[in-house]
């Protein structure tokens, strides 16, 4: 439809005005209240939390999440009354909440064992974020309708948060952990993590991290889904309650096994159960009560803000006084004071993150403005304004991803030249992927390093494959001409690309020149030799696909054939040529294979700019590989170090000497040269323009390439009064069709043309310039007349 | 080495300029070095460009110091903020090319002129800069595998060093292109984050408003920064040896390179892809809408417009007009209103038919051209009378006298101002693609459109009247002050006969 639904808003704005008037002062002392006991709910939290990790010390963690789940479900029955209370529960429904439970299970599983990897203030600092802010972290990280860049710093400072965790948090235990972790573990599920993590190739509490935050993610995933069921079963409350009892029924058989099979580490457990009492309060309990209270009487963004603004804040701060000596010493009263009381200490970098994570979830949890962008569209009578709200904020449809892959796939597969460009990327990037992987395997850094490097390269390709998919884009308001140009800008940038990697090749040669690093060999070969092989392939697929643009280019200007040809080859071919033939040279000497494909490729005329940028980088890794080869063997037989720097220098040259012909081109057609290869017909073409009957002369001819199929042209004519303006527009026409251009506007103009024109201009310079020209078609004519 | 880039890269961008202009590459092989040299003499006979050569040298000079201090301290933070030295160089260049081009006339193969050297080059420092930031990634990441070590001793002076000749260069050289390219392109990220933040400062202490709110210039608060990551780079390493920040802040330098130049570069390069620049899509619709009500207008379509440098709008058209419409007439009603928004403008006029007799021949043709031949009298002030009324009278009444008995049923579907134009509507994208994506070369023009005599063809008689004779004598009742001038040009006209 593209009519905008009108939506009233009464302004919110407005509202809180009103109620600012009428009782801000009793409402702000209500929310305080709930404000402090959701201040207090979370530092109990924290102290929860970090009275848990010095009993996971001890106690099996299956045994531990089963007494949480199987005491708060005691209470929680007690409380609730689940099952006296309310709807009797289907079978159907149980089977959910079964599922329900089971996930539940999995997700605090992941969190504690999170827990016992990463201490108790990073799984705080990780772990415990609001629904409202991750949700707002994922919008922006996947969507693109964010919320405006406020919420991008947001998502940004998150993961800056998170990668401080990664890199910057020098935590002496987990250095300790890290150095054995396949040592002592207590079951077979921390014995799967564990190796889970090490085969991802990272220290453990890198590992526990990078777990937190994908359970994390886990655990919003599962509030959001779980919301239906609380619907079903009748309220959030009911269903904590039962998910409780199930989860504990879940892991009896489980902790029966645990505890039959394996000896407890734990001396007594009744000194175990006032700890766990109040871990069981605050943790499960108290919290949970606590939110659900405040999420309802105050806004959630809100609740969700100062929530973990003081979890984070109280985090800190036990974390900071939890091994102090005093503490200790308080605790010694109960139990035996431990001897590794520098765990899990704070750190710069741990400090930096908790800064930047209380940044972002105030950022994310604030009220997006997104609402207040609709337009004003006025007022309503009772003096309310009146917002319109177009396009991005009701109507978001968005294509499906997979449906989007198909047609995108479909679309490029149907063009010889994208299929040819996609084919190689996917053999390219198959190839980086086994060397990556293998290098990861191997923990071969070259390896990996050159397979960095080969993506590096696949970006040309991916740029070439993008824009042989837009060059078949309709034309639209914007690219009136179609999206043709593309292409040969495409061309240009790949260009400039190679122009940059000859540069760094030629920098890197220099510097070895003057110092000649010893090469280890014995990696470099099979690698390059693979790479040749691919490139090969890569060559004869562009080799063919370039002749094929050359002849389908041929044919299409096939009016004009004759002329244009001879020409193309005296002027600019001979040119391109010569530059090719030196590149080819390079190349036949070593590969022997290149020799076909370039003959044909600069023939052609090579018209598409984007295939030869292409192809350019396709032969320049050739080179490049081939030149490590040759390199190689020199260095093994004679030992010579010093050919490997002459080696790349040699190729940055190579590289630098093929690409300046195809920046050539592309930089003429950018600057709307008159196409070399038609300068000669077009020049005919004008002569003849001007001897038509009744012509008097032209103007302002220009005439442009604006894409490989396109060649536009304008002209200005002066024409005699007595003539038909029509016919001289066909004859003009074919005349310049002939020429090869397929783009014409005409504008005929007779004196008339131009008395109206000074009738109408009011400026005087604009009627000066009027009258010069009526002067000069003065003349014209009078000298026509003499003829 | 550096050098060598820079004089490479000079070299490529004049050398096809210069090539190109003379003689294109064909016999002048062996004097391109001569070319260069006479063309550098011309840059270098203006004094302003004085400046720009001394600071060229100048930024030559500190980018081959920071590039040794990057090999030195091994930083690869560093060398981010060092191509942005190096792209200060590439927009000195720029500076040069476009005094260059002021100087040059357009040539008959370039025939544009040259303005288009200006946004080219400003295209290709822009994405040259970018591959340089995707180098850098690239080598981050390497370094993210294996991070070295980074020496400090030469960091916070290289970064001094940079920041200072990189704002004496943006600050005192007045570099026209990018300016104007920084200006009319999108803002970045990097300047909407700083607006936002700015804003919401400006709300805590509002005294700051003056200085914070007003866009900031990209280049300035790109090189600010990237100064401030390197310091705090720094202070991270010389404190805990945490020699990862400086991979992590050369990651940041690079994508802030990429949120700077990618608006600029997408902008030029819209540029070099001719197409129709989006702020005046509006004010074209307007005055093409206008077009197409003129009288004796049927269709506007095959509308290209697109920039030749950056301002200078250039077009084309194809205009369709009734049989009967009078083409100098409206050719000169349609440039009229076009040519204030496009200077480089080519209208197209045909009409469907018109080789078919029954139009009572060259009519129209011959009509206007009686009156300018003959019918002008002598005394200008009413040569200028006749023009006025030919205006009206070589449109309607001629027409009515010759059109005459066997049109008349044709004649009652003339109103033009109360319906849209039949097949022409700017707003529906939708229905505009068709006309455009047809290949449509002229002289698909000339084939028979109207499929019956009748419903193709329009006769205004009565109603074209009305409209057509209000909207000229609005368009002539402006012109009375420049009446002299019409006087004047009359006159000039009437001389030679």
């Amino acid at each position: 439809m593209g009519i905008g639904v009108e939506v009233l808003i009464f302004s919110w704005k407005n509202n809180w005005e009103h109620l600012g008037a009428g009782g801000k002062g009793h409402i702000m002392s209500k929310l305080t209240r709930y404000l402090v006991l959701l201040l207090i709910s979370k530092v109990l939290k924290a102290l929860g939390i970090f009275e848990s990790y010095d009993i996971l010390k001890v106690v099996h963690i299956v045994q531990f999440i089963f007494i949480l789940k199987l005491g708060s479900a005691v209470i929680l029955l007690f409380f609730q009354k689940p099952f006296s209370s309310g709807k009797v529960i289907s079978k159907r429904q149980w089977i959910k909440l079964l599922k329900h439970a089971v996930i539940s299970c999995i997700i605090s599983l992941l969190g504690f064992f999170g827990l016992t990897l990463c201490g108790p203030l990073r799984t705080l600092l990780l772990f415990e974020h609001s629904d409202v802010v991750v949700i707002a972290l994922l919008s922006v990280l996947f969507t693109n309708s964010g919320g405006g860049p406020s919420k991008t710093r947001g998502a940004a400072f998150f993961i800056i948060a998170v990668i401080c965790l990664l890199l910057f948090d020098n935590d002496d235990l987990m250095a300790k952990m890290a150095e054995h972790p396949e040592g002592h573990h207590d079951s077979a599920l921390t014995h799967f993590l564990y190796t889970a993590i090490a085969f991802l190739g990272v220290a453990d509490h890198k590992g526990g991290v990078v777990l937190l935050v994908v359970s994390l993610c886990l655990k919003v995933g599962f509030h959001t889904a779980s919301r239906k069921l609380s619907v079903e079963i009748g309220g959030a409350k009911r269903l904590y309650a039962l998910d409780n009892l199930v989860s504990a029924m879940v892991l009896l058989p489980w902790v029966m096994v645990l505890s039959a099979t394996t000896e407890s580490k734990v001396e007594s457990w009744s000194s175990l159960i006032l700890p766990f009492g109040m871990i069981v309060f605050s943790v499960m309990i108290l919290e949970f009560y606590v939110e659900s209270i405040c999420s309802a009487k105050m806004e959630t963004p809100r609740c969700a803000r100062y929530g973990t603004i003081s979890l984070f804040l109280s985090a800190l701060l036990l974390a900071n006084f939890w091994t102090h000596p005093l503490t200790d010493q308080l605790r010694s009263m109960s139990k035996p004071p431990q001897q590794d009381s520098t765990e899990h200490v704070l750190s710069g970098g741990v400090l930096v993150s908790a800064i930047f994570f209380i940044m972002s979830s105030s950022i994310l949890s604030s009220p997006s403005k997104k609402g207040q962008k609709g337009t004003l569209v006025g007022y309503s009578p009772e003096g309310t304004p009146l917002y319109n709200f177009m396009g991005d904020a009701l109507q978001h449809t968005s294509q499906s991803l997979p449906r989007f892959i198909k047609d995108s796939l479909k679309q490029i597969l149907e063009e010889y030249d994208s299929r040819q460009i996609f084919y190689f990327l996917c053999l390219n990037l198959a190839f980086t992927f086994v060397e990556l992987f293998y290098g990861v395997w191997t923990n071969s850094l070259g390896l990996i390093s050159d397979g960095f490097h080969m993506l590096f390269d696949c970006s040309a390709l991916v740029l070439g494959l993008f824009a042989a998919l837009m060059t078949r884009w309709k034309a639209t308001r914007i690219f009136s001409y179609g999206y043709g140009r593309v292409e040969i800008l495409s061309g240009f940038i790949n260009g400039l690309f190679l122009m940059v990697i000859a540069f760094f090749v030629f920098v890197e040669s220099i510097t070895r020149l003057v110092d000649p690093p010893n090469i280890n060999t014995d990696m470099l070969t099979p690698v390059s030799v693979g790479g040749l092989l691919v490139n090969l392939v890569g060559i004869c697929a562009f080799s063919h696909a370039h002749s094929h643009g050359g002849k389908s280019c041929s044919s299409h200007d096939h009016g004009h054939s004759h002329h244009g040809h001879s020409h193309s080859e005296h002027s600019h071919g001979g040119h391109g040529h010569s530059h090719g033939g030196h590149g080819h040279g390079g190349h036949g000497g070593h590969g022997g294979h290149g020799g076909h494909g370039h003959s044909h490729g600069s023939g052609g005329g090579g018209m598409n700019a984007n295939m030869r940028g292409v192809f350019l980088h396709v032969l320049a890794d050739t080179l490049g590989s081939v030149g490590v080869i040759i390199s190689t063997i020199l260095i093994r037989q004679f030992g010579w170090l010093i050919a490997d720097p002459i080696c790349s220098l040699f190729i940055a040259t190579l590289i630098f000497l093929s690409v300046i012909p195809l920046l050539k081109d592309a930089c003429e057609v950018l600057l709307l040269r008159t196409p070399p290869e038609h300068e000669k017909d077009l020049n005919s073409a004008l002569e003849k323009i001007e001897k038509i009957e009744g012509v008097l002369s032209y103007r302002d001819p220009h005439f442009w390439r604006h894409s490989a199929s396109v060649i536009a042209g304008t002209i200005h004519l002066q024409i005699m009064s007595d003539v038909v303006e029509q016919r001289i527009i066909q004859q003009v026409t074919a005349i310049l069709k002939d020429a090869g251009v397929n783009n014409l506007s005409v504008q005929v103009e007779k004196e008339a043309y131009f008395q109206h024109m000074s009738g109408l201009s009011t400026g005087f310079q604009e009627v000066l310039a009027m009258t010069q020209q009526m002067e000069s078609m003065k003349y014209l004519k009078d000298g026509t007349c003499i003829m | 080495m550096f050098f060598f880039f820079f004089f490479r890269r000079d070299q490529k961008q004049i050398a096809f300029t210069v090539a190109g202009t003379i003689h294109p590459f064909r016999k002048t092989h062996r004097s391109i070095f001569g070319k260069l040299l006479q063309e550098f003499r011309l840059v270098a006979s203006d004094r302003r460009s004085w400046r720009i050569l001394l600071f060229g040298a100048l930024n030559l000079l500190c980018t081959g110091c920071l590039l040794m201090w990057c090999s030195s301290t091994n930083s690869m933070a560093l060398t981010a903020y060092t191509y942005l030295t190096i792209f200060d160089l590439f927009s000195l260049i720029t500076c040069l090319i476009s005094s260059w081009v002021t100087m040059k006339k357009p040539s008959q193969l370039y025939s544009f002129g040259f303005e288009r050297l200006e946004v080219l080059s400003v295209f290709a420092s822009t994405v040259l800069v970018q591959l340089g930031a995707l180098f850098i990634l690239k080598e981050s990441v390497e370094r993210f595998m294996e991070q070295p070590e980074v020496h400090t001793g030469r960091l916070l002076v290289g970064t001094f060093v940079a920041l200072f000749f990189n704002l004496l260069t943006l600050l005192s050289v007045r570099n026209k292109p990018f300016a104007y390219v920084s200006e009319a392109a999108s803002s970045s990220w990097l300047q909407e984050h700083v607006a936002d933040l700015s804003r919401s400062l400006c709300g805590i202490i509002p005294g700051l408003s003056s200085v914070l709110l007003p866009r900031m210039n990209p280049f300035v608060l790109i090189n600010m920064a990237g100064a401030l990551s390197l310091c705090i780079t720094y202070m991270l390493i010389e404190i805990n040896n945490y020699n990862a920040v400086d991979t992590a802040s050369a990651v940041a330098i690079a994508l802030m390179t990429f949120g700077t130049m990618y608006p600029m570069s997408v902008y030029s390069g819209k540029v070099l892809l001719q197409t129709t620049p989006s702020h005046v899509i509006g004010q074209l619709d307007k005055l093409l809408r206008e077009v197409s009500t003129l009288d004796g207008v049927l269709e506007v379509r095959n509308e290209h417009f697109w920039t030749v440098g950056f301002g200078s709008l250039a077009g084309s058209a194809h205009v369709r007009i009734r049989r009967d419409a009078n083409e100098q007439l409206v050719l000169a009603h349609v440039t009229n209103r076009l040519l204030p928004l496009v200077s480089t403008l080519t209208v197209q006029i045909f009409k469907d038919d018109w080789t078919r007799p029954l139009l009572s021949g060259a009519l129209p043709s011959s009509n206007p051209s009686s009156f300018t031949s003959s019918s002008v009298p002598p005394g200008a002030v009413e040569g200028y009378a006749g023009l006025s009324s030919s205006f009206s009278s070589s449109s309607v009444p001629a027409h009515l006298t010759s059109a005459g008995g066997d049109l008349d049923p044709l004649t009652s579907t003339p109103s033009k101002l109360t319906s849209p134009p039949p097949e022409f509507s700017f707003n529906t994208p939708g229905r505009n693609v068709q006309p455009v994506v047809l290949p449509a070369p002229p002289h698909h023009a000339h084939r028979p459109y109207g499929v019956g005599a009748g419903a193709g063809m329009r006769f205004g008689l009565g109603a074209a009247g009305a409209p057509s004779s209000q909207s000229y004598r609005t368009a002539l009742g402006g012109s009375t002050a420049p009446l002299v001038k019409v006087i004047t040009s009359s006159s000039f006209t009437k001389s030679p006969l």
